[in-house]
């Protein structure tokens, strides 16, 4: 790095579009990004450096807003439509990609870049074969700092789950999964209302996004959730050895 | 679109002031490098209720002498309170102190850089500036900068920031781990010898502030590899007392008039980076000659969109001697 321009902090939201999400499910997802944008606009500290990046998954995934200052006046926030399975594969492939992408691309326009952070939505199972997610996921995250192998870009994965997401394999998504950068996995209360539960998750977002600029003027340079007292009823938080979710 | 207003002779007062005596002159604008980003037009600093009288910024503008009386070296030093901690109403962490041996032969510097994640590191910083350069300027009595020993004197000044937080926090305790939770500072020394027509510096750092030298041409020097050169992801974790790790050992170089001697702390060496872009070049034009204190720390607090941590910097010109 010469003499970097700026310092980033990139966000990824990563949303299931799959059938199941029909109706307010989907509502309540489309407006996740724009619930951003307004809590960014009351956030100087923190607008100067966070990138958001939103994709969708079904049967495939795509990139449907690429990592951009979302209060930049030449953004127009995407509205989401639903299209097929729930293929976690498809997402974590193309999260790699673009991860690897995107950061290259802001090194060499010369910005010094943060480790990115995923938030990642779902309301079912992964229909794709469990080694084939698995593999994917362990693509995106695994690292070797030692031995210099594997992704050195691997993003901190919150996972968050609605409605039929299953929990175990969520859980399995929670990276880092332990030591003190460890991560949490947020998941709808049973019987609560699933459009309701995405705009909770939407709101741990948020405050997930303007803790980290604070931790940030603390010294910290990651992602910070909220503690679990904080959270608005209806979610719950788990660690990835929780187990007493069912 | 300005219109001259028309003003009929008779209306013009009768003893106005000639314009070419105004009664008063200046102008201040802010610096600003590149974007400046939304936070410097949009954060409305904050008074932090625990720690009021914790000034925002400070700075000095002296002329040192050296043995024989004659002017030595000129100094500029601020230490601006960032926007981040402006915007979460946060003390500033940085701090710095400014010493000349009794016998006139060193200008002693310090700049420190109280870690963000100890809610009382700007005591650190203080400490370690303060004190620290205090007792230097003891031990320059006994030995000169290349006899001088320099790891004893870091864990003399871990000592004594673990027990003044033991004096001053209740319940912290005496183990360096323990107080390092609540404060810790990263820091370089800096000696100056004030003979001579090349400056023999010695630097000490431990962490992230560093020491340059600004050349002649406007290049920067760094005395110390550059920090996150060559990394994919950047990180934050710095070493600072009273953990000692390792032996840092004081890097000797020189400063020939025409040059400058720069310390700084992260808040300005990170967007100066190598020294080659866009503030590597506003401050080498700025800092060519010393600029007046107050300009000084306007420069230090440059505008620049997402680097809002504190910022510190300590700048020696070496005197030139004329005849």
């Amino acid at each position: 790095m010469d003499a970097p321009l700026g310092k980033l902090l990139p966000f990824y939201l990563v949303v299931d579009v799959s059938f199941s999400m029909l109706g307010k499910k989907l509502d309540a997802a489309n407006q996740m990004m724009p619930a951003v944008v307004d809590a960014l606009a009351q956030a100087p500290i923190l607008s100067d450096k966070v990138r958001f990046g939103l994709i969708d998954f079904a049967d495939e995934a795509r990139v449907r807003l690429p990592l951009c200052d979302p209060l930049d006046e030449n953004v127009t926030l995407p509205s989401l439509s639903l299209r097929g399975a729930t293929s976690y594969a498809a997402a974590f492939r193309l999260l790699r990609t673009e991860i690897e992408q995107n950061v290259r691309q802001l090194k060499a326009d010369g910005f010094a870049v943060h480790r990115p952070a995923v938030f990642f939505l779902s309301d079912g199972a992964p229909t794709d074969p469990e080694e084939d997610w698995r593999a994917a996921f362990s693509d995106l995250t695994s690292y070797d700092k030692q031995a210099g192998e594997g992704f050195s870009m691997y993003p901190n994965v919150v996972p968050c789950g609605v409605d039929d997401a299953e929990p175990a394999a969520l859980r399995s998504l929670i990276h880092p999964s332990d030591g003190i950068k460890q991560m949490q996995m947020y998941l709808m209360e049973k019987g609560e209302d699933a459009a309701k539960a995405i705009g909770m998750i939407a709101e741990i977002l948020i405050s997930s996004v303007l803790a980290s600029g604070e931790s940030m003027a603390k010294g910290g340079s990651g992602l910070m959730l909220p503690a679990k007292e904080d959270l608005p009823a209806g979610i719950h938080a788990y660690a990835a050895d929780d187990e007493d979710f069912v | 679109m300005s219109r001259t207003p028309e003003i009929a002779a008779a209306d013009q007062p009768r003893h106005a002031a000639p314009p070419e005596t105004p009664e008063w002159q200046g102008d201040f604008t802010p610096y600003v490098v590149g974007d400046p980003g939304r936070a410097a037009s949009r954060v409305r600093p904050a008074l932090v209720a625990d720690f009021p009288d914790r000034p925002d910024t400070i700075l000095d503008g002296i002329v040192v002498n050296g043995p024989d009386g004659a002017p030595s070296a000129t100094v500029r030093a601020a230490s601006v309170r960032g926007l981040s901690h402006r915007h979460y109403a946060r003390v500033r962490q940085d701090d710095y102190a400014l010493r000349v041996t009794p016998d006139s032969r060193y200008l002693v510097v310090c700049v420190a850089d109280g870690v963000s994640s100890g809610d009382l590191s700007h005591f650190a910083a203080l400490w370690a500036a303060q004190d620290g350069t205090d007792e230097l300027c003891q031990r320059l009595a006994r030995n000169g900068p290349d006899e001088l020993p320099w790891p004893e004197f870091l864990a003399w000044v871990a000592d004594r920031i673990v027990e003044r937080a033991g004096h001053q926090v209740e319940g912290i305790g005496s183990d360096p781990r323990e107080v390092a939770q609540r404060m810790a500072a990263a820091l370089t020394y800096a000696v100056m010898d004030l003979t001579g027509e090349e400056r023999a510096v010695h630097l000490l750092t431990v962490g992230d502030t560093s020491g340059w030298v600004l050349g002649r041409d406007g290049d920067w020097r760094p005395q110390q590899p550059v920090k996150n050169a060559d990394v994919d992801i950047h990180s934050s974790a710095v070493s600072a007392l009273p953990i000692l790790s390792g032996t840092p050992r004081p890097v000797r170089t020189s400063v020939a008039p025409g040059e400058a001697l720069v310390v700084m702390t992260d808040g300005i060496g990170d967007p100066l980076g190598n020294g080659s872009g866009a503030v590597g070049r506003f401050l080498a034009r700025s800092w060519g000659d010393p600029p007046a204190d107050f300009a000084f720390a306007a420069q230090v607090g440059f505008a620049r969109r997402s680097f809002d941590d504190d910022r510190t910097a300590v700048a020696v010109w070496p005197t030139v001697t004329r005849g």
